[in-house]
């Protein structure tokens, strides 16, 4: 047990890369996802199709093998991106098919009826998604994109592979210099746990306060 | 004012506008009355541009769009049409994350681009027309129908159009609440609002309007006064109507 305290540092360390892969890759996702949705909604035919696609193809590959493209496969084309770029890109792009599908579940959820009211008063189809229908489907698509987040954090242990000095590699190279298992992997278990729990708890409270308004 | 020239609209192949050519002059009310499915809502809707036209035309104070127009000019004609027509729905519409001044004054802030000093005045003498200024801090969801729908109307009236349209604006209501809401829309007939209503309040129509069109299969099959109307139909069609709704 106290091999594990005396490396909590280390592995807090770790902690932070995974914080930041999960926030980025959130962040990035949500933007990329967002662009998805509007364009699958919005779109002329062919850029439908396109988004489609894009969210088929992302959707069903496993993430892993999306990261080892992204970090591996580019190489050949002359495109070497540094592991925690890579994982910030591969992530976001994975995470951004699933966001999308839950903002376009969202936008959809609203009725019909307050887009009308929106056009009988003037306003652009952008004006009415950006004043009438974003406020209400972000109130929707909350606690789905929570649970996405919470998924990332623990998603994330994949960059490992690619050298990103995350939490669960953190565990990894402690557990080969000191040839013990059991305090190392319990310990990270527990710090992802507790991260889990502190984003449920924001998490919840940003939907509490949405659900508030009105 | 409003003109259309032989307007039809198809859903899915099944025609339920066929040629109209409806005219309504400044200041008039019309009422559009038939039985239901008989194309009454899509004509109002097709006067804004919620339905799309499949054929004909539409003019609405000078300007005019064509079915066969490219897709981005008649958007940005209708646009141009909706910026000086109201529309009051059947379902109220309010936007729910809106306070009551906040949905009056939503489009004064995002198409006039006010500031929000001068919107709110609007909108409160706006809330003062519909008798509803105590409520400007309300959300829509605390309030009774016949208020939302006030308040719906006052959210078109702040955009100071020139023509009303009303797609059976009282059908949604329990009976007791029907009266302020017509009481207001007898208030705007008096100041000299074009309208254009479709209801099922034939006392309302009786009263109010200076003109009926009766609708049946996606035509006009008459227009007449009122009094003309109710006292001596012309058509068979217009007869079993009024026949059906007197059973009642």
């Amino acid at each position: 047990m106290s091999l594990l305290w005396d490396n909590i540092p280390f592995l807090l360390k770790g902690a932070y890369y995974t914080l930041l892969v999960t926030v980025v890759s959130m962040f990035f996702g949500l933007i990329l996802g967002m662009i998805i949705a509007i364009a699958r909604l919005k779109g002329n035919r062919p850029i439908r199709w396109l988004a489609r696609f894009y969210v088929s193809i992302i959707r069903g590959t496993p993430a892993f093998v999306q990261l080892l493209i992204v970090y591996y496969g580019l190489v050949d084309y002359g495109i070497t991106l540094g592991p925690l770029t890579a994982a910030f890109v591969a992530l976001s792009i994975n995470v951004s098919a699933y966001l999308s599908e839950t903002f376009r579940g969202a936008i959809q959820s609203i009725p019909k009826g307050q887009t009308e009211a929106a056009y009988a008063t003037g306003m652009t189809s952008w004006q009415a998604l950006r004043r009438i229908i974003f406020p209400q489907a972000a109130r929707v698509a909350i606690a789905p994109i929570g649970n996405t987040f919470i998924g990332m954090l623990k998603e994330t242990t994949l960059v490992s592979v690619i050298t990103v000095t995350e939490l669960l590699r953190s565990a990894q190279l402690l557990v080969a210099q000191y040839y013990v298992y059991m305090p190392f992997y319990l310990g990270i278990a527990a710090m992802y746990w507790i991260m889990s729990t502190v984003f449920s708890a924001i998490l919840e409270s940003i939907e509490k306060r949405l659900s508030k308004v009105y | 004012m409003i003109q259309t020239m032989g307007l039809s609209k198809s859903f899915d192949g099944v025609e339920v506008l066929k040629s109209i050519d409806l005219h309504v002059a400044a200041q008039e009310i019309v009422v559009l009355l038939g039985p239901s499915g008989s194309g009454k809502s899509t004509l109002l809707r097709c006067l804004n541009g919620l339905e799309q036209l499949s054929g004909g035309s539409v003019e609405v104070n000078g300007v005019r769009v064509d079915s066969d127009m490219p897709v981005s000019r008649k958007k940005a004609n209708f646009n141009e049409i909706r910026r000086n027509t109201g529309m009051v729905f059947q379902q109220f519409n309010l936007y729910p994350h809106r306070t009551v001044l906040g949905n009056v004054i939503e489009s004064l802030l995002v198409v006039k681009k006010m500031q929000r000093k001068e919107a709110e005045l609007i909108g409160m003498q706006m809330l003062e027309r519909v008798g509803l200024t105590d409520k400007r801090d309300e959300y829509p969801s605390r309030l009774s129908g016949g208020q939302q729908q006030r308040v719906a109307i006052a959210r078109a009236l702040a955009m100071q159009p020139s023509i009303m349209l009303f797609d059976e604006p009282t059908s949604a209501l329990d009976p007791e609440l029907v009266g302020e809401v017509l009481e207001v829309m007898k208030q705007l007939a008096k100041e000299g609002m074009t309208m254009v209503v479709v209801t099922h309040e034939m006392k309302f129509a009786r009263q109010v309007a200076n003109r009926v069109v009766f609708m049946d299969g996606g035509v006009i099959v008459e227009e007449q006064h009122p009094d003309l109307f109710f006292s001596q139909p012309q058509s068979d069609r217009a007869r079993k109507f009024l026949n059906q709704l007197s059973e009642h």
